[in-house]
């Protein structure tokens, strides 16, 4: 099985957060798209998807974390500022947008530590 | 197709529609005076309506259902009464009382317009930026 080189629990996790960051940000961009639109509401990656990886990485359940799939839905926690109805805060999504992009490039080197561990483990000299 | 770059969908739309709303903005300032239309009537302000519309991508259960696009739906006419101003000389004046029909066009009213969507286009802008950073970071895994 060559599946089996890439079923480290890190390397599984890394990437269904991958998954998730890429996933939080296209939520992002669609509430700071409709900054103003009358009733819009925000929406985010369903909290539940957290709460699920976790169990998958405390179980070492390396198939579980390949097989979620993060949604997206509305977050019923944001409240409207004002009158319109649009739950969106424009200070909020930025600092969440920022510290979304921290997270992607602490995965994408996580993914790419690990995949350089493994070339290094297979070949001996690290390239 | 894949998507390379993440959220540029969204975020192209708010461009699109937040420029929609800046030449509105300045077609009625452009118009303040403006006393007589195509239709012989004084102009009247203008205002533009948003409304989300779900991406195309939503068929099956594609990572990225959910994200919704911002349209402008309509442009509607402000159906608040022109001003009158005392005027006999001027040709649009009504003969009968001397009054002319002037748009009422608040300069601050557009001013304010403006700012909330020029500070909207920025903050799209920040987001499309980020978008090139993440997609340049994904594919650059493997690298050193």
């Amino acid at each position: 099985m060559v599946n089996a080189i890439f079923d480290q629990p890190t390397y599984q996790a890394a990437k269904s957060m991958l998954d998730v960051t890429v996933l939080r940000h296209e939520a992002i961009s669609s509430n700071l798209a409709n900054l103003e639109t009358p009733n819009y509401k925000r929406i985010d990656v369903s909290p539940s998807f957290q709460a699920e990886l976790k169990q998958a990485v405390a179980a070492g359940d390396t198939d579980r974390m390949a097989a979620m799939k993060p949604s997206l839905g509305v977050d019923y926690t944001a409240t409207a500022s004002n009158r319109d109805g649009n739950t969106v805060q424009m200070e909020n999504e930025l600092l969440q947008m920022n510290q979304n992009s921290m997270e992607h490039s602490l995965e994408t080197q996580l993914i790419t530590g690990s995949l350089l561990r493994l070339r290094l483990a297979i070949t001996g000299h690290s390239a | 197709m894949i998507q390379l770059i993440p959220g540029l969908q969204s975020t192209a739309s708010a461009l699109n529609a937040e420029r929609i709303r800046m030449e509105v903005v300045s077609q009625n300032i452009a118009n303040a005076n403006t006393t007589r239309g195509i239709d012989g009537k004084p102009f009247q302000r203008r205002q533009v309506v948003f409304e989300t519309v779900l991406s195309n991508q939503q068929q099956g259960d594609l990572p990225g259902s959910g994200v919704q696009l911002l349209h402008v739906a309509r442009i509607d006419k402000d159906q608040r009464p022109p001003r009158l101003i005392y005027s006999p000389g001027h040709p649009d004046a009504n003969p009968q009382t001397g009054m002319v029909e002037v748009p009422d066009i608040n300069i601050h009213e557009e001013m304010a317009d403006m700012i909330t969507s020029s500070r909207a286009f920025e903050a799209n802008l920040a987001v499309a930026k980020t978008s090139r950073n993440l997609a340049q970071q994904t594919l650059s895994i493997g690298k050193r």
